[in-house]
């Protein structure tokens, strides 16, 4: 476990000693401070779900951002040597690594909260929606984190990463779209995999057991993938 | 302390290593050389843990590497060939980051920290981030990094390389008497690095190991003839038919001099002999019996660089190289 933090540690460390975290969080505030005022002023209506929609969008373009050197970067620098020739396990510094994204991902939402603040100023909100809207926004980013940090440990180019990732995210994202133009059974399926559409029943007001299982499930599926992804490279 | 057996490691591409095996006791500092793609670094990985092998079995300390990784990775202490720094991080930092995941205790981290700092002559820098420190000090981090855990058995390759050679000087010393409590192999290309610092050597080519010695008895190990410089006075063809008449003696061949010719000039000659024995009795005796004084005799023995180009071109070298015209310089390469 003390291995874990350590990583865990080692990867907050590397995100704010470096410009990365702050261009990501200073991106994701502009846009979405920007989608936030034009609906806030032409709507004039207290309602936090447009906003967070928004988001989801914008998470699509900053995760890959934020998760493209997480294993890149080692590879590249010949760290990897250090930590795959540690006592530490690759699951550990996998997990450590996640846990430092699952960080970043709270900071990012607990900052979101901004917003909902200021409508509240001009009226009141549901609470409900307002907490379980939060709580979707992060199981969403989380997820995307997952598939960002395989895509990671994919190369050792940061850039090829951050474009798999960002492609991978694109295309959970379109699954949706497909979804809408089949129809029957096939339809039902294609949506099984969507990661947006689950946020729906959190963003009515709606506690979404199956959804939150989804995300947990997704998210340990792609840390596997990760960790397996990673070990086969001592077989090289 | 560390036994590799019958390790092989095989890439698609072929190149790799096959079947290296031997071991290691406690103490030996092991010089591990061979030409660049020969397999040195993918050995090391594979002792390190970084690479699976293949095929054999890997023992550091009696644990082995495939059953109990984990407790056979705490007791290797690994500098790769980049040093595997943070540039982001300040050294204390990220020595503080490895005590975590090499399992220092935690009582015991900052003392350990302390003590690798001050015996890597990094003190006053712990707070420097590691990007803005030069090449030398940045290998001394990744030193500390290495010894950090205090293991039994420290692993590295090419320690020096792209060095100045000031800083050469300083990582060997400090090579040295890390290999006073540790047990070292490292790797390197540059020769005279391991007749000072090994007491073993290890040759390594084309992924197989070649040559397993002391690195002062090495000229013994090839099966050479026997070959002697030799430097006397007298005229020069008297003297090389004197020697021709020697039973044992193979070849006599003239090395070029610097001096002026004159009637004083003393003549230097290489004499071979035509097996391993030793001729310089015979010639002492021939040359004393034709009056021809002899300044200097001296058994020439092979250089580890001699050793090295012997074994690891790929083609046997010319048992005659009939020109002299390139054996002074040589030579004199020998004997700096």
């Amino acid at each position: 476990m003390r291995r874990v933090w350590a990583i865990c540690r080692k990867e907050l460390q590397m995100y704010f000693y470096s410009p990365v975290a702050y261009v990501a969080f200073a991106f994701f505030f502009l846009i979405t401070g920007y989608f936030f005022s034009v609906d806030f002023l032409s709507s004039q209506v207290v309602d936090v779900r447009p906003l967070y929609g928004n988001m989801m969008l914008v998470f699509l373009f900053v995760i890959p951002l934020l998760t493209m050197r997480l294993v890149s970067d080692e590879l590249r620098q010949g760290t990897d040597e250090l930590l795959f020739t540690s006592p530490a396990s690759i699951g550990e510094i996998i997990i450590g690594k996640y846990l430092a994204t699952i960080v970043v991902m709270l900071l990012l939402t607990v900052c979101t909260l901004l917003y909902p603040l200021i409508l509240s100023k001009y009226g009141t909100l549901d609470q409900p929606v307002l907490w379980l809207s939060v709580l979707s926004i992060f199981l969403l980013g989380a997820a995307m984190m997952a598939v960002g940090l395989f895509a990671s440990s994919l190369t050792a180019h940061q850039m090829v990463s951050g474009i798999v990732g960002f492609v991978l995210i694109l295309l959970l994202w379109l699954v949706d779209w497909l979804g809408e133009s089949v129809f029957g059974k096939a339809k039902e399926w294609i949506s099984l995999f969507s990661i947006v559409s689950r946020t729906n029943n959190f963003q009515k007001g709606i506690f979404d057991i199956a959804a939150l299982v989804f995300y947990i499930t997704f998210i340990l599926m792609f840390v596997v993938l990760s960790i397996n992804v990673l070990e086969r490279k001592r077989w090289r | 302390m560390l036994e590799v057996k019958e390790v092989s490691k095989l890439y698609q591409n072929q190149r790799g290593v096959h079947n290296i095996d031997f071991s290691m006791s406690r103490g030996e500092i092991v010089g591990f050389l061979g030409p660049n793609g020969a397999g040195k670094t993918t050995t090391m990985r594979m002792i390190t843990g970084y690479l699976n092998p293949t095929r054999g079995k890997i023992t550091v300390d009696g644990m082995s590497m495939s059953d109990h990784p984990k407790k056979a990775r705490r007791k290797i202490g690994y500098l790769p060939e980049t040093p595997p720094l943070y540039p982001e991080m300040s050294v204390e930092s990220y020595l503080k980051f490895i005590a975590d995941l090499r399992d220092v205790p935690a009582r015991e981290r900052k003392t350990r920290i302390g003590e690798v700092i001050e015996k890597l002559g990094l003190r006053g820098r712990e707070r420097q981030i590691i990007r803005s420190l030069s090449k030398g000090y940045r290998q001394r981090v990744g030193l500390a990094q290495a010894i950090l855990h205090k293991p039994d058995l420290l692993i590295m390759d090419e320690p020096t390389s792209g060095l100045d050679p000031n800083q050469i000087i300083e990582i060997r010393q400090l090579i040295k008497e890390l290999g006073e409590n540790h047990t070292v192999l490292l790797s390197t290309h540059i020769l005279p690095e391991v007749s000072t610092l090994c007491n073993r050597v290890l040759i390594i080519n084309n992924g197989k190991i070649v040559l397993d010695g002391n690195p002062d008895q090495l000229d013994g190990t090839l099966g050479e003839n026997f070959e002697v410089s030799l430097e006397v006075r007298g005229p020069k063809d008297a003297v090389i038919r004197e020697l021709k008449q020697i039973e044992a003696v193979k070849i006599v061949r003239e090395l070029r001099h610097d001096l002026p010719d004159g009637e004083d000039r003393p003549i230097r000659l290489q004499v071979t002999a035509r097996d391993r024995s030793d001729i310089r009795e015979a010639i002492f005796h021939k040359m004393a019996n034709s009056g021809y004084p002899i300044l200097e005799m001296r058994k020439r023995s092979l250089s580890l660089e001699d050793v090295f180009i012997r074994l690891t071109a790929n083609e046997p070298l010319a048992a005659d190289p009939g020109a002299g015209e390139t054996e002074e310089l040589k030579e004199v390469g020998r004997d700096a």
